[in-house]
């Protein structure tokens, strides 16, 4: 394991608002956006839109942004939680009122590089605290376990009176992978002397590592970092979905999230997702509408591993006021 | 399906009639180095001819108004099309112009059209600050 290194466990944060104007978020103006990121200390690197959402690649991950709903995810040594004041401000030009939020991570690699409010979870917690809004009054934090101290998933959500029942529309299935086969994390590193751009690259390792195939029906924006490292975004109709890999040896990572299609999660794209990186261990949350069968969650998604080889070492389940269950597994590979 | 652009050589219907109601008023005028932003069916169908006739390179971009990426890439295609006067740099909103953006298939945004004398040559989907300069100067005639 390296000293240390590029820290590839994301740091995620989604914020519901409601409003009058159809279109919210996305009369966001790129003066703005990048005013946000900027407190982030990320920036665009490409972007593409639909009918129904934006989505950016970030030089730190991704940001999706619908109407009423921004999704904003961060590796490295980012400071996320300070995109938090200009978000609101920005919001509440557009008529927007914020209804929940909900904050996110694994465990990092390497802690003691993170600035602060990212230096531990309570510090995160009252940085969050602090700047939301008292109408939503109805917070949780908690750290789920696993069967290993190497990993844990942290959770914050607040809400207001209405949107802590409320449930969130469809699910959302996020995947931590680490200790990648070194041989298929070579893929995401660039060719010297390759001079195409990023996006040119990117498109190429899209193709030769079957990202392009988790989900044939999505549009999908690949981006290679030089001189290695590899996001995604892809959008089909009002569903994203996200990959993230940091492909050095010692502290390899790649992450995938999507959204699923309400009750039944997109089991396949999990699979597939796994089997480009077949890492050592993995993580899987999933968050959905509460009073749900996490049973039959932490079934389905073992189902979906089990057959690459890899098994369950714990699941627990959590409800969370906003966000709904949210469930938390980890995997590691059977020895062969 | 990919974000960087694909090669198709199909050609253009021409005789596709004008459906949604022209604007009245003024027509675009093929100004030197501006993007021309086509309002009507039949100042699209009016531009593509000329064109197509000029064996000039034509560039599409396909934008909506709500869309961030497209707002994202608008000063950069503006720059281009005062970068390189002798090609036509043509702006079509998917809102106003419904039947272009349908029989164009345009499902994400910004998307970028490249076509010589009728033929698609290639096409960009997203905003790509860099690729869509560095198509521009590939395709352009030497």
């Amino acid at each position: 394991m390296a000293v240390s290194g590029f820290e590839g466990f994301e740091k995620r944060l989604e914020l519901h608002f409601s409003g009058d104007n159809p279109l919210g978020l996305r009369y966001l103006s790129i003066d703005d956006l990048q005013q946000v990121l900027d407190a982030v200390q990320c920036s665009i690197v490409s972007a593409a839109g639909n009918r129904s959402f934006d989505a950016y690649v970030l030089s730190e991950s991704s940001l999706f942004l619908y109407p009423h709903k921004i999704i904003l995810k961060t590796c490295g040594t980012t400071q996320l939680l300070r995109s938090i004041p200009s978000l609101l401000h920005h919001a509440a030009d557009l008529g927007l009122r914020l209804r929940s939020c909900r904050y996110s991570r694994g465990r990092f690699i390497f802690p003691a590089a993170q600035p602060f409010p990212h230096t531990s979870f309570p510090d995160e917690v009252r940085f969050l605290d602090a700047r939301l809004p008292a109408t939503l009054r109805f917070r949780k934090a908690s750290v789920m376990p696993s069967a290993t101290s190497a990993h844990s998933w942290h959770v914050y959500s607040a809400a207001d009176d209405e949107f802590s029942v409320l449930p969130p529309s469809g699910s959302t299935i996020e995947v931590c992978m680490t200790e990648l086969d070194r041989s298929l994390a070579r893929r995401f590193h660039r060719r010297k002397g390759d001079d195409r751009s990023g996006d040119e690259a990117g498109a190429e390792m899209t193709e030769l590592t079957e990202i392009g195939g988790i989900n044939p029906r999505a549009l999908v924006c690949g981006f290679a970092f030089d001189p290695c490292g590899y996001s995604m975004n892809g959008l089909d109709r009002d569903r994203y979905s996200t990959i993230h890999v940091t492909p050095e040896d010692g502290h390899s990572y790649a992450s995938f999230e999507c959204v699923g299609g309400g009750e039944m999660m997109e089991l396949d794209c999990l699979r597939k997702a796994v089997h480009v990186f077949r890492p050592g261990a993995v993580s899987v949350c999933t968050a959905a509408a509460a009073g749900g069968d996490e049973g039959g969650v932490w079934s389905a998604v073992a189902n979906a591993l089990e057959p690459l080889g890899l098994s369950c070492r714990n699941q627990a389940a959590e409800d969370f006021p906003g966000a709904g269950t949210v469930t938390y597994q980890t995997f590691t590979a059977r020895r062969k | 399906m990919g974000c960087v652009g694909f090669v198709d050589r199909r050609t253009l219907n021409r005789g596709r009639r004008a459906r949604d109601q022209p604007r009245k008023g003024d027509r675009a005028m093929a100004e030197e180095g501006a993007v021309i932003a086509c309002h009507s069916v039949d100042e699209w169908s009016q531009q593509l001819e000329q064109g197509n006739e000029s064996k000039k390179l034509v560039v599409i971009d396909f934008t909506a108004s709500w869309c961030g990426p497209c707002r994202m890439m608008a000063p950069i295609f503006s720059e281009l099309a005062k970068k390189f006067p002798g090609v036509l740099f043509l702006k079509v909103d998917v809102d106003e112009l419904k039947t272009v953006a349908q029989d164009w298939a345009i499902e994400a945004m910004p998307t970028f059209v490249f076509l010589k004398e009728g033929t698609i040559v290639d096409k960009l989907v997203g905003a790509h600050k860099d690729d869509l300069p560095k198509k521009v100067e590939l395709h352009m005639p030497k």
